[in-house]
């Protein structure tokens, strides 16, 4: 029971997944729909799929200050 | 492999080809048979020992393995320049204190390796490259065309910087994945380290606001955050777009945390992850975690000059008021309609 707060914290990373299969999901139907679009879908994609994981880093941020702060 | 190819159609070309096929069967293959059995052979000579205990002490299965091999955010000193006054210890420390750290000394290393092959690369330049400049050539047309295809053709300008950022952080993120480094106290990789990734990230701040102000002026772009001609069109529609310019400096200022945050997350937790799985599955299963490691560090190296490249262009955009619609082709155009719709 000692870090509870930091497992807490890791829970969040649910969202940035959901959001990156979203992204993937839709971005690969819009390449499939339009095959000439790929290379700029798939640039587009891969800089929103770092966007989404930057802010699944910060939950790991917030848990590893939950460890540490006594 | 394209030997194959080439050798395809004549018959005893093909035997050739079967020959030196047979001799280097898979180059990856073998790099994985390599990694698992220095996995081995570590775990053989230098078996985890408890953390403030002596080589040789009983260590159960879980936990003290898993504590040999963790890496704690802060990185180790290798030296201490001003021992007299040390930081207050304590659980949450932020202070200054010059020191030699190990991530710092890995970075060192890394400019080093990096500086030196730029040097030996681009020495008697030839205007037909032989091989080695070839390389070279290749690497850098390559992160050009990535960046004017994202940036459109004004980031032409900023692709040496780009290219500088990308390229220091690629090496920077694969050092912590060449066996000893990060294992040993002496060298860990660079961009684990907080104090790195902070500093990368202020170096990005200082480079796209500095854009930004040379290209607007300084009223001109604090006018983007503070939109006084708003008030012509009414005192409400004024307040509306000076609230909206707050939260845009506000935005601004995120920028930074979230590039360093996001590149220390990234690095600092694959090698942790990596750690954990090496002192728990000990040789199979952390070589497919290396190799996910190593994609993983490319893109967040990727990302983080993409983004830098995104923001100076962002930066050096004029505060558009009534912009005639233009078709919107590449993704920072793209951006740029989508924060322009205010």
């Amino acid at each position: 029971m000692d870090h509870l707060g930091a497992g807490i914290a890791v829970l969040a990373i649910t969202a940035p997944a959901l959001a990156i299969g979203i992204l993937t999901g839709m971005s690969s139907a819009a390449i499939g729909r339009n095959p000439e679009a790929g290379p700029q879908i798939r640039g587009l994609a891969i800089i929103l799929a770092a966007f989404a994981e930057g802010l699944g880093v910060l939950a790991i941020v917030v848990a590893l200050l939950a460890i540490f702060i006594k | 492999m394209a030997s194959e190819d080439r050798t395809a159609p004549a018959a005893d070309a093909a035997q050739a080809g079967r020959g030196a096929r047979s001799r280097l069967r898979h180059p990856l293959l073998l790099l994985v048979a390599a990694v698992v059995a220095l996995d081995v052979l570590a775990f053989l000579v230098v078996p985890p020992f408890p953390k403030h205990g002596q080589p040789g002490d009983a260590c159960p299965f879980p936990v003290c393995f898993i504590d040999g091999n963790l890496e704690l955010p802060p990185p180790h000193v290798v030296w201490d320049l001003d021992p007299a006054n040390p930081l207050p210890s304590g659980s949450l420390v932020i202070g200054f204190h010059p020191s030699i750290t190990n991530s710092l000394l890995t970075m060192w290393i890394v400019m080093a390796a990096v500086l030196l092959v730029a040097y030996l690369a681009t020495r008697r330049l030839r205007a037909v490259p032989g091989g080695f400049q070839n390389l070279f050539e290749w690497a850098y047309e390559s992160l050009s065309n990535w960046a004017v295809s994202n940036g459109g053709q004004a980031a032409a300008r900023h692709v040496p910087i780009f290219a500088a950022f990308f390229i220091l952080i690629l090496f920077g993120n694969w050092s912590g994945l060449v066996p000893p480094i990060g294992k040993v106290e002496l060298l860990r990789a660079p961009t684990s380290d907080l104090n790195v990734t902070i500093g990368l990230a202020l170096a990005a701040f200082a480079y796209f606001e500095t854009q930004g102000v040379r290209a607007n002026g300084l009223g001109g772009y604090l006018g983007k955050f503070f939109p006084l001609r708003e008030f012509r069109h009414g005192v409400g529609a004024g307040l509306l777009a000076l609230f909206v310019g707050l939260i845009e400096l506000m935005l601004e200022f995120v920028k930074p945390i979230t590039l360093s945050m996001r590149l220390f997350g990234n690095i600092y937790g694959g090698e942790v992850a990596l750690g954990v799985i090496t002192a728990l599955a000990l040789a199979v299963l952390p070589v497919a975690l290396l190799a996910l490691e190593a994609m993983l560090n490319f893109v967040q190296a990727l990302i983080f000059s993409t983004l830098t490249l995104m923001f100076t262009m962002v930066a050096i955009q004029a505060h558009q008021e009534e912009e005639p619609p233009h078709p919107a082709v590449t993704p920072i155009d793209q951006l740029a309609a989508a924060t322009a719709a205010h």
